[in-house]
């Protein structure tokens, strides 16, 4: 479609909006990011901090799982710098954890993931806190990263491409053509309170779960439930490495350590609006309980702090096109007669360079723009560097 | 919640960009164990969707929501609402000191991820080298013996950068957080270069000792031991040097 | 851009609200360092008067037998102690030492600057 070069407005500066404004910036696209709040300020920056190895999901959503395991590779490559990689525990509790064990082994290495079963002496010599009544422990390649950092390594180097970032950037209403199709946005500078336009050839909608709120500007229905769970986070670092209960998913079944502290997640619950989420004392001191059983010493551990993240879950059935269980990117030309906008929701952190690709792959091939995606080949830039052409706004 | 909710005044520094700041005030019905981050998002969400500020983990671990806190600087996301008011207290929220105000409790941190850059800050090290070296033996007294990496303590959050009084008058002045990732890179891999960003008038020497560095630190870095650890380092050289033959100077040079 | 304090907000220097310990030594350095340039240029001064004959010296030393100099006096010699034990702790600081007890150290010297105070104040008015 177009010769020159093409232009795009992303809606969200989450670990997708970051990772698709790179690999958009990387093949060629003139990027404008607009975000409502901080890089990372919603979903993304309140993540657990698990990088999935994709054994929590192997058994119940086996191409979750490979795709987590193909990213968790390709981030720990690329994202060294915000990743401290010591590997993961799941470890059996009681006897119906046990009974699991040879389905997860099972399912593990059918997805690829490379699993081992460590002796329970093994285990508790290298993580000396861990309840000692464990009954059997497997070993796979978990991470744990910091997210606002790895937010920012993904808009540093799609920075590095020419892309530009306006955070504190409230969009109020989709620019349409004289067919209808969108064109742009409007938004409003919330640290100058000026309105603003921003005009592309494509804007994608990668606002997670606020995915449908936004697309809602535009009349369009995309259908996320925002799903918070809760987070707690202890004073001490009681483990190096994750440790995951060995069970179907669950609350509270994974503990795992960031800095000094250890993190505990998490719940599920569905909400409306996802713009204020209070924290639930009862869900609070329910993974105090699930956290204990873990690590038994968290008992006597002051928590240091809890919060509520809300995954962006597709509810509803929908004819978008779907990449797969975990995350569906959206032409809405195809599915709602508009053209110019493109919703992608759903996923992980883990998988948000890949639902970046797919993504910038569906919005090359509206624009017919043929270039290819090399985002998983070269190390992400310096986080540090995402500043490197902040202006105060005057 | 076990007790009756406070009644809390909220005194926010408000400013949009470019103009004259003001104090917005706002009574507020909140539970003493809420974190300030969480009352100042449900101020945002059901009471002024106008107000900016920085916040994104919520649990200390990416040093966005460093603010003031009735004068005193903390991170938003960790500190209580009983720990610094009590009931029909006020609650006086500022942007951090010494950075520049991009709108209300937003301040540009630019500049300084900038001098973190150039010391060569690495956020993730082996987990022996990322705590402070007085605590070594009792980490590793707690861990059965293995090589593992982690996350290091310092989140960039500026805390110290704000509380610093030698910040406050010398715009050029280093930083005690700059200053401690020198010095936890050079302990790391030494090199004349890390010296040198360090040894000057408006670095290591701009310090005087108000410690106010470490008190805030809500990381556990103790920016004030390192800049010191810093000075032993720079000093020792100096003094060996003097008494260095000069044919010695020549060959390490 | 550099770090951006607001322009003349040295005044902040000597407001400890919300401040810790750390910072009540940083003022009394502060402000005992002023007091003793302060004297020290009194002294010149006072020294001054030695070149206009033994007369006006003379004169000039029965003037500061006046009590209300003996307390500047004494003043002077608070200053000096403070200062200089202060001095002392944040010198050993900067080669490493007992930074982690700066906060004990503080507290330990300014005991001692007390007592010394003390010592030189009984002396000084006990004695007329």
């Amino acid at each position: 479609m177009s010769v020159t070069q093409p232009s795009a407005i992303i809606i969200g500066a989450g670990f997708t909006g970051c990772a698709l404004a790179y690999d958009l910036a990387q093949r060629g696209f003139a990027v404008t990011v607009v975000e409502r709040g901080e890089l990372a300020s919603g979903t993304s920056g309140r993540t657990h901090g698990l990088l999935h190895s994709g054994a929590r999901y192997c058994v119940t959503d086996a191409e979750a799982a490979v795709e987590c395991i193909q990213e968790n590779i390709i981030l720990r490559r690329i994202a060294k710098q915000c990743i401290e990689y010591n590997g993961g525990y799941f470890v059996a509790l009681d006897d119906a954890d046990l009974a699991y064990a040879p389905v997860f082994s099972q399912g593990a290495q059918a997805c690829g993931i490379p699993v081992e079963e460590i002796g329970v002496k093994r285990a508790l010599g290298t993580e000396p806190a861990l309840n000692p009544n464990i009954l059997a422990a497997y070993q796979v390649p978990d991470a744990a990263f910091d997210p606002l950092r790895l937010a920012m390594a993904f808009a540093a180097s799609a920075r590095r491409y020419g892309a530009k970032f306006n955070t504190y950037h409230d969009v109020v209403g989709f620019l349409r053509d004289g067919n209808g199709n969108i064109c742009g946005i409007s938004a409003v500078n919330r640290h100058s309170a000026q309105p603003v336009e921003f005009q592309a050839d494509i804007t994608v909608n990668a606002t997670g779960a606020w995915a449908g709120k936004v697309a809602e500007i535009a009349g369009i229905p995309v259908p996320v439930r925002p799903t918070p769970g809760v987070m707690v986070a202890y004073e001490k670092r009681v483990t190096e490495r994750v440790i995951n209960r060995l069970c179907e998913p669950d609350d509270g079944d994974i503990l795992l350590p960031q800095r000094r502290m250890a993190v505990i997640g998490t719940t599920s619950f569905e909400v409306e609006d996802a713009d204020y989420i209070p924290v639930h004392p009862d869900q609070v001191k329910e993974m105090h309980k699930r956290a204990a059983l873990l690590v038994p010493a968290l008992v006597n551990i002051k928590m240091r702090g809890a919060y509520m993240s809300a995954r962006p879950l597709i509810g509803g059935m929908m004819s978008g096109r779907s990449l797969s269980r975990t995350f569906k990117c959206y032409d809405h030309r195809t599915i709602d007669g508009v053209d110019g906008l493109v919703t992608v929701t759903g996923g992980k952190a883990t998988t948000c360079r890949v639902m970046a690709e797919k993504t910038a792959d569906l919005v090359c091939q509206k624009l017919g723009w043929q270039r290819v995606c090399e985002t998983a080949q070269h190390p992400l830039a310096d986080y540090h560097l995402y500043y490197q052409s902040t202006e105060v706004a005057a | 919640m076990t007790e009756q909710p406070w009644q809390v005044h909220f005194k926010i520094y408000r400013q949009r960009s470019g103009q004259k700041p003001y104090i917005q005030t706002l009574t507020l019905a909140v539970d003493p164990d809420e974190y300030i981050l969480d009352a100042i998002e449900r101020i945002w969400a059901n009471h002024d969707r106008t107000l900016t500020y920085r916040h994104a983990c919520h649990h200390s671990t990416c040093g966005a929501c460093g603010m003031r806190v009735n004068g005193c600087e903390k991170l938003a996301c960790i500190t209580t609402i009983r720990s610094v008011t009590q009931n029909g207290g006020n609650l006086r929220i500022d942007p951090l000191r010494n950075f520049p105000v991009v709108s209300d409790l937003v301040v540009d941190m630019g500049d300084f991820f900038l001098r973190m850059n150039k010391s060569g800050f690495d956020s993730v090290a082996l987990s022996e080298a990322a705590c402070l070296p007085y605590e070594k033996p009792k980490i590793l007294m707690d861990q059965a013996e293995q090589v593992t990496e982690r996350l290091v303590d310092c989140i960039e959050c500026g805390l110290c950068i704000s509380a610093c009084p030698a910040a406050n008058t010398d715009k050029e002045y280093v930083g005690p957080a700059v200053l401690a990732s020198i010095q936890f890179m050079y302990a790391q891999n030494p090199s004349q270069e890390l010296i040198d960003q360090a040894d000057h008038h408006s670095g290591l020497w701009r310090c005087h000792s108000a410690y106010e560095c470490t008190q805030v630190c809500p990381s556990g870095v103790d920016p004030a031991w390192r800049i010191m650890d810093m000075r032993k380092k720079v000093l020792t050289d100096r003094i060996k040097s003097i008494f260095r033959p000069r044919s010695q100077e020549k060959k390490n040079a | 851009m550099p770090n951006q304090p607001e322009a003349n907000n040295w005044p902040r220097w000597f407001d400890p609200r919300s401040r810790s310990l750390g910072t009540f030594g940083f003022i009394l350095n502060r402000v005992t360092a002023l007091g003793l340039t302060l004297y020290l240029l009194m002294h010149l001064v006072a020294l001054g008067q030695l070149a206009k004959g033994a007369d006006a010296y003379d004169g000039f030393i029965a003037l500061v037998k006046n009590p209300l100099f003996k307390l500047g006096e004494l003043l002077v010699i608070a200053a000096g102690v403070i200062h200089g034990l202060n001095g002392i702790r944040i010198a050993l600081n900067s080669f490493g030492i007992g930074v982690r007890r700066q906060r004990s150290t503080f507290i330990a010297l300014m005991a001692v600057s007390v007592l010394v105070i003390a010592f030189f104040a009984y002396k000084m008015f006990s004695e007329g």
